[in-house]
C-alpha cells in the first residue's frame, strides 16, 4: 500500500501509540485486500459497544486506548449497549452485568464517541451523504448507508471500526471503489407477488436474498414502492442471513435508477425469479416455532423510527397487552424523545408494552425471564433469536405481532 | 502410527507459525454465537463440532460466517487463552482475517491463517492429526495421526 508522509509518521509513532496501532491494523487489512492507499472517512460507527460483544477484552482495549489519551478523529457513533441505561432493572438485567456496560460507556465517552447506542445511527447524528466514504460496522447500518443513501463503506469488524475512527481513514478497497459496487445477481419478482407486495414481505425477501446472494451484490427488480422502514427491514435481514453489504433496488435506490445502471452495463452473472412460493418457503424457514402461545414479542429491530412508533401507538391505543406476555419495542434515545413529545410513548406504556431504549432483545442478558417463544416482525431478529435469546421464534407482520401481544397467541402467517 | 501424510501450499492470510493438533469440519462456522470464549468450546447447536474445544488447536473449516461482532467474541477467547491457535479455510472470510490482525495488535498473539484448501478439508486432514502451518508462506503439512 502506498502511504502518505503523514501516514508513515503515524506508523512511526509520532502521533502516539493509539494512532500507531490503529493505522497498523488498517494498513495490514489494506495489504490483505489489495488496497492501493488510505482514504479519509467522514464518520465512523462502532459495533463493539455492548458488553455482550466487547466483553472484558473490549474493556481492556478501550481502557488502554483511553489511558493513552486516544480520541476519535471523525464523528463516531456507537451501536446498542447491553442494557437500557435508564431502566435496566425493569428488564431484569443483573447489576454486575449493568456495571460492566456502564464502564464501557464511560470509556467510549473518554474516547469521544457519541453515545447514540443504536443500530440506526442515520436516524440520529450520523447521517451520511451520497458518495461519502465511511468507516462503519454494524451490518444493518452498513447496508443501509451503502444501498439507501449511496455512501461507501465496507463492513468493518468490531475494533477495526475504532481504529478507523482514531485515524479518520480506511484502506481503499471493496465498496469504496465504484467498479466494486456493481450488481452481480438479479432477483426478479414474479408477477404473482410484485403486484401485491405486503409490508412484511420486505424482511422475508431480504432473508431469502441474503441466503442466495451470500457476499455478492444483489439487484432487486420488480418492487414498485418502498418506504424508509421497509428498506431498513429488508437490508437488515439480508445482512444477517447473508453477508450482503450493498444491494440495488431498481427505481428505488440511488445507484439503480435503471437495471443497466445497477449492473454497471454488464449482464447479471445469475438471474433468480422470486415468486409467491419462494416467499412462503422462506417464511417457513424463518419460523422455528409453531403458531400458539407467545410470551415475548419483539419490535424495533433495527431500532424503530418515529414513523414506526406512530404505527405501534395507533395499533395499541386503547388495547392491553395480555398478562404473562411481554411486548418490548426497541428504539434509540433520539426517537424515544420525539415519541414522548408526540404522546406515542404514553399510549404504548398505557397498553402495558415496554419501550426498550439503547439496546434490544438480542444484546441483553434475558436469562431471568425464561422466555419460551418469541414473535417478531424482524428478519434479522428471526435469524439471531434461536441463538441469542435461545427461544423458538415466530416471524409475522407488525400487526400480527401486536395482536399476539394482546391475545398471548400468534397465528400462523 | 506416525507417518508423514500430506503437504500442500495455500495462501498465507495472517502471519504466524503453528505446530500441533487439528480440529476439522466440513461445515461453515461463525465465531459469533459459535464459541464459548471462556472455554474455547463450540456452542453452536447446529454445528457438527458442538462441544469440541478449539482451544490451542488448528481449526480447519471451509468458510467463515462473519457477523461484524465476530472479533468481539474472538478477542475475548484470545484474552482468555482459549482461541484456536491457527485457522485454515477454503476461502478466508474478512471478519476472521481481521480477528487475527486485531489479536496481534491488541494482545500480541499471532494466529496464522491460511486459505486455498480444496473444497472439503476432511479430504486432507482429520481431527486429531498433527499439523504444521505457516501463515506467511501458506504451507500446510499434515504430519501424522
Amino acid at each position: 500500500m502506498q502511504l502518505t508522509e503523514e501516514e508513515r509518521r503515524i506508523l512511526d509513532g509520532v502521533f502516539g501509540e493509539p494512532q500507531r496501532i490503529a493505522l497498523g491494523v488498517l494498513a495490514k487489512l489494506g495489504d490483505a485486500y489489495g488496497a492501493d492507499r488510505m482514504i479519509e472517512i467522514s464518520s465512523a460507527h462502532i459495533v463493539a459497544s455492548s458488553y455482550q460483544i466487547a466483553g472484558e477484552a473490549g474493556i481492556e482495549i478501550y481502557s488502554r486506548l483511553a489511558e493513552q489519551g486516544a480520541k476519535v478523529k471523525v464523528r463516531t457513533t456507537c451501536d446498542p449497549g447491553s442494557i437500557d441505561f435508564a431502566r435496566w432493572q425493569l428488564f431484569k438485567t443483573p447489576a454486575d452485568y449493568a456495571e460492566r456496560q456502564i464502564k464501557i460507556a464511560e470509556l467510549l465517552g473518554r474516547l469521544g464517541v457519541i453515545p447514540t447506542w443504536t443500530c440506526t445511527p442515520y436516524t440520529t447524528f450520523n447521517v451520511p451523504r451520497y458518495g461519502e466514504d465511511l468507516g462503519w460496522s454494524e451490518s444493518s447500518a452498513v447496508i443501509f448507508a451503502n444501498s439507501v443513501i449511496g455512501a461507501r463503506t465496507n463492513r468493518l469488524a468490531a475494533y477495526v471500526d475504532i481504529c478507523a475512527a482514531l485515524v479518520g481513514r480506511v484502506p481503499r478497497f471493496g465498496l469504496h471503489l465504484p467498479e466494486c459496487r456493481r450488481g452481480e445477481v438479479l432477483f426478479e419478482l414474479a408477477a404473482d407477488i410484485g403486484d401485491d407486495f405486503a409490508d412484511h414481505f420486505f424482511p422475508v425477501l431480504g432473508y431469502l436474498i441474503g441466503q442466495r446472494a451470500g457476499d455478492r451484490i444483489p439487484v432487486i427488480a420488480g418492487i414498485r414502492h418502498a418506504t424508509f422502514d421497509q428498506l431498513k427491514a429488508f437490508g437488515a435481514a439480508a445482512a444477517a442471513s447473508g453477508s450482503v453489504a450493498l444491494y440495488h433496488m431498481v427505481g428505488i435506490t440511488p445507484e439503480a435508477r435503471t437495471l443497466d445502471e445497477a449492473f454497471g452495463g454488464r449482464p447479471p452473472a445469475e438471474r433468480v425469479l422470486v415468486g409467491r412460493r419462494d416467499i412462503a418457503d422462506t417464511l417457513e424457514q424463518m419460523n422455528t416455532g409453531e403458531a400458539g402461545e407467545v410470551d415475548i414479542v419483539g419490535l424495533g429491530c433495527p431500532h424503530a423510527s418515529i414513523d414506526q412508533m406512530r404505527r405501534y401507538a395507533a395499533l395499541l391505543r386503547g388495547k392491553r397487552v395480555r398478562a404473562g406476555t411481554e411486548l418490548w419495542i426497541c428504539a434509540n434515545t433520539v426517537v424515544e424523545d420525539m415519541a414522548r413529545k408526540m404522546g406515542y410513548v404514553e399510549v404504548i406504556e398505557q397498553a402495558g408494552a415496554k419501550l426498550m431504549v439503547g439496546t434490544c432483545h438480542n444484546d441483553c442478558p434475558l436469562g431471568a425471564w425464561n422466555f419460551r417463544r418469541l414473535a417478531t416482525d424482524s428478519g434479522k431478529f428471526a435469524y439471531y433469536t434461536p441463538t441469542t435469546v435461545g427461544t423458538d421464534c415466530v416471524f409475522a407482520s407488525t400487526e400480527a405481532c401486536i395482536e399476539a401481544a394482546i391475545t398471548g397467541r400468534i397465528e400462523a402467517s | 502410527m506416525s507417518s508423514w501424510r500430506a503437504s500442500l501450499r495455500g495462501n498465507g492470510c495472517a502471519p504466524g507459525q503453528f505446530e500441533g493438533e487439528a480440529v476439522v469440519s466440513n461445515q461453515s462456522f461463525g465465531f459469533w454465537q459459535g464459541i464459548d470464549p471462556t472455554t474455547g468450546a463450540v456452542i453452536d447447536k447446529r454445528h457438527d463440532l458442538c462441544g469440541t474445544s478449539l482451544k490451542g488447536k488448528a481449526f480447519f473449516f471451509p468458510y467463515g460466517r462473519g457477523s461484524t461482532g465476530t472479533p468481539g467474541i474472538f478477542l475475548e477467547a484470545v484474552r482468555n487463552g482459549c482461541a484456536p491457535a491457527a485457522i485454515v479455510n477454503v476461502r478466508s472470510e474478512p471478519m476472521i482475517v481481521m480477528c487475527a490482525l486485531l489479536a496481534e495488535a491488541f494482545f500480541k498473539v499471532q494466529i496464522p491463517i491460511v486459505d486455498g484448501l480444496p473444497s472439503n478439508p476432511l479430504e486432507i486432514v482429520r481431527t486429531g492429526d498433527r499439523v504444521r502451518i505457516n501463515g506467511t508462506t501458506g504451507a500446510i503439512d499434515v504430519l501424522c495421526r
